[in-house]
């Protein structure tokens, strides 16, 4: 398959007709890792799902393509379906689901999409523990109620695990780092990396520059007011840790 | 008021009655017709959130018989699985393992045990459900055909549960199955009982009635399933004693009949008896479900569980009321109840009233009970994940009610109930 690519063209989105993203732009290609980060308000989560197709939010203008094809055309399962992936900030708790039978559900409407049949149990299985193994999760947690209970951390990593399973072309993957501690943060750094490759690019909205020391973003997008003011490598993501948003306002907001 | 004239004239009812009980032994005569007075001079039943008078059921015709029937070809396979089944009332199957037999266990169609065992049948007949509750218990009362017989003798442990299938024909207009079922001392056994029917041209009315009898220490499962089809109206009365240290699990699933009113009771009348109690119902296009559970606790030490689960759809409409009746003297008991519903569609909607009446002061009792929409995050979240709405929602109905129902004692049962969940689902 060829190299996915996520193109944002000028965007505009509204909540309840209050304007939250105010014309982005940015591109992620198969191979790439790009960071998003901002201080809180500023616009990103509505990003992720827009992305996705939250009902809550209205595109008032701009584009969204992926290898082409007009992704907010598209129903949320459709945009699934067309290898678009979103880690959830506040994933749902499914009661009554277990986290196995879901996967295996959502793996088999995938695959309907393809003409493929749908996966065995055996297959499926292997695939689910090698990935939770991968993931340093315990086994069990497949045959819990989709993030029922689990802790913050617990549902961070069922979301790179459901991404490692659904294995999608481009992942958004919203705050993933928020609530988890080190060791946490590099497996699913590490998780993250397992897939980057011509076939798979990430765009991770974080508010801390932590976790990009184990992503090591390609690009680094600095957001605020709804708009991307500032790209450039990783570096920048360093400088923002030291000298703050306030230094990221008075030099980069003005100019726009 | 007048009394309510069925489409057949009264007289010819109890001409009915006369030739077909004509040889049942004089008491059970006797009864029957007392009974049928009671149901001709009855009112309809008032039920606050339910309006019988619209549905017109004085023009289904009572005590006509209908032209023999057969189980459709789909259900051919019952033959080989029920203990019991009847078809438009009659029993047309019945299949008793010999080694219980040995152990002095009785299964019988209803009107067979009459003169088979017709002590128990006397001593037991009419005494937990209350005959004259409404017009259509005394109906069931007056004209109940058959149902299934069961004594299970002291300490003996059935090793399989039992199967009743009722099935109704698209030509009968009334059907009214009625159960006995009695447990001596701690005896053990599981009993399903399925409600099947055609759809007909006409409307037909089911009375349906089980009592059960539970002796010191025994334990039953009872399963029920009702799958009835649209142009049934259906009213369902159950209860159990419940003597010391026994229990009944109650699994009730209700899915079927345009109309359909409901009503289950534990007695709990002896030191130590428990109720668990789990109904799961499913409205769809325009049902109209009535359900009451009563958890009555009479004697001290006593428990009681009481779960409900349902899911709304279409214009759908349901009333679930939760009793758990706490008399004085009943110290120490210990009596909870949790309702939930789904909805599915803005246009359906569904009453959930738990009620705690309580005359003693050292008892716990709890309620809980909520009813809401599916919850659109849920269905992003799922979607976002390639799953379709449809699907989505049709596992956050699966999730929703797989608590319970996986909790469902009985496999076969556990089986029934998800195919009916998934065709409602499906409808």
């Amino acid at each position: 398959m060829a190299t996915p690519v996520l193109e944002i063209k000028d965007l505009h989105v509204a909540i309840d007709g209050t304007p939250i993203i105010k014309g982005l732009t940015l591109s992620v290609k198969g191979g790439e890792v790009h960071a998003i980060m901002g201080p809180n308000g500023t616009g990103k989560t509505s990003l992720a799902q827009t992305l996705m197709g939250h009902p809550h939010y209205t595109v008032t203008s701009g584009q969204v393509l992926l290898d082409g094809q007009d992704v907010l055309a598209m129903r949320t399962d459709q945009r699934a379906r067309a290898g678009l992936f979103l880690a959830m900030q506040y994933p749902s708790e499914i009661s009554g689901v277990t986290t196995a039978n879901f996967l295996r559900t959502a793996i088999n409407s995938l695959r309907a999409t393809q003409d493929k049949k749908p996966i065995t149990l055996k297959e499926f299985r292997d695939r689910l523990d090698e990935a939770m193994r991968y993931l340093e999760m315990d086994l069990q947690f497949a045959n819990r109620y989709l993030n029922e209970g689990f802790s913050g951390g617990e549902k961070k990593r069922n979301e790179i695990l459901q991404m490692l399973m659904l294995h999608p072309r481009i992942a958004v993957l919203d705050e993933i780092d928020s609530g988890l501690d080190i060791d946490a943060i590099k497996v699913v750094a590490k998780g993250v990396h397992s897939l980057v490759g011509t076939e798979f690019g990430a765009l991770v909205i974080t508010h801390y520059q932590r976790i990009l020391a184990y992503l090591k973003p390609d690009v680094v997008h600095i957001m605020i007011d709804g708009r991307i003011v500032k790209s450039g490598d990783k570096s920048l993501a360093e400088e923002l840790e030291t000298k703050g948003y306030d230094w990221v306002r008075q030099e980069f907001v003005h100019e726009i | 008021m007048a009394p309510m004239a069925n489409a057949t004239p009264t007289d010819q009812v109890r001409k009915f009655a006369a030739e077909q009980f004509g040889d049942e032994p004089i008491w059970l005569r006797n009864r029957r017709n007392r009974l049928l007075e009671v149901y001709l001079a009855a009112p309809l039943p008032v039920r606050q959130r339910t309006s019988l008078k619209s549905r017109k059921l004085d023009r289904i015709p009572i005590g006509s018989a209908p032209t023999a029937a057969d189980l459709p070809d789909d259900l051919q396979n019952l033959y080989q699985v029920a203990n019991l089944i009847t078809v438009n009332g009659h029993t047309k199957h019945l299949s008793v393992p010999t080694t219980w037999s040995d152990q002095g266990v009785i299964l019988l169609p209803m009107t067979q045990a009459v003169n088979t065992a017709p002590q128990l049948i006397e001593e037991y007949l009419g005494t937990v459900v209350n005959d004259e509750a409404d017009k259509f218990q005394a109906l069931n009362s007056a004209l109940w055909q058959d149902g299934i017989f069961l004594y299970v003798p002291a300490r003996v442990t059935l090793d399989h549960p039992i199967t009743v299938t009722h099935f109704g024909s698209s030509d009968v207009s009334n059907v009214l199955p009625r159960s006995l079922v009695v447990l001596d001392e701690e005896a053990r056994a599981t009993i399903i009982e399925q409600y099947l029917s055609e759809p007909g041209r006409e409307k037909s009315l089911w009375a349906i009635a089980t009592e059960i009898v539970l002796k010191d220490g025994a334990h039953l499962q009872y399963g029920a399933m009702q799958q009835l089809a649209v142009t049934a109206e259906s009213f369902v009365r159950r209860g159990a004693q419940i003597g010391r240290d026994a229990h009944i699990y109650w699994s009730l699933g209700e899915f079927g009949s345009s109309l359909s009113i409901a009503e289950h009771t534990s007695l709990l009348s002896a030191p130590g008896g428990q109720s668990d109690s789990t109904t799961v119902f499913f409205g769809s296009e325009t049902q109209h479900q009535d359900y009451v559970s009563v958890a009555k606790h009479v004697a001290p030490h006593t428990t009681s569980r009481m779960v409900a689960r349902g899911v709304m759809k279409d214009d759908s409409r349901s009333v679930f009321t939760g009793v758990t009746e706490i008399k004085k003297g009943a110290l120490g008991t210990d009596g909870r109840q949790k309702e939930k519903i789904l909805m599915l569609s803005d246009t359906a909607r569904a009453d959930v009233i738990p009620s705690l009446l309580i005359e003693e002061n050292d008892v716990f009792a709890a309620h809980a009970a909520s009813a809401g929409p599916v919850d659109a995050a849920s269905i992003f979240y799922l979607m976002s994940r390639g799953l379709s709405e449809a699907e989505a929602i049709r596992m956050v109905v699966h999730g929703f009610l797989a608590t319970v129902i996986d909790a469902i004692p009985v496999d076969v049962l556990r089986h029934n109930v998800w195919n009916a969940v998934e065709r409602k689902i499906a409808e």
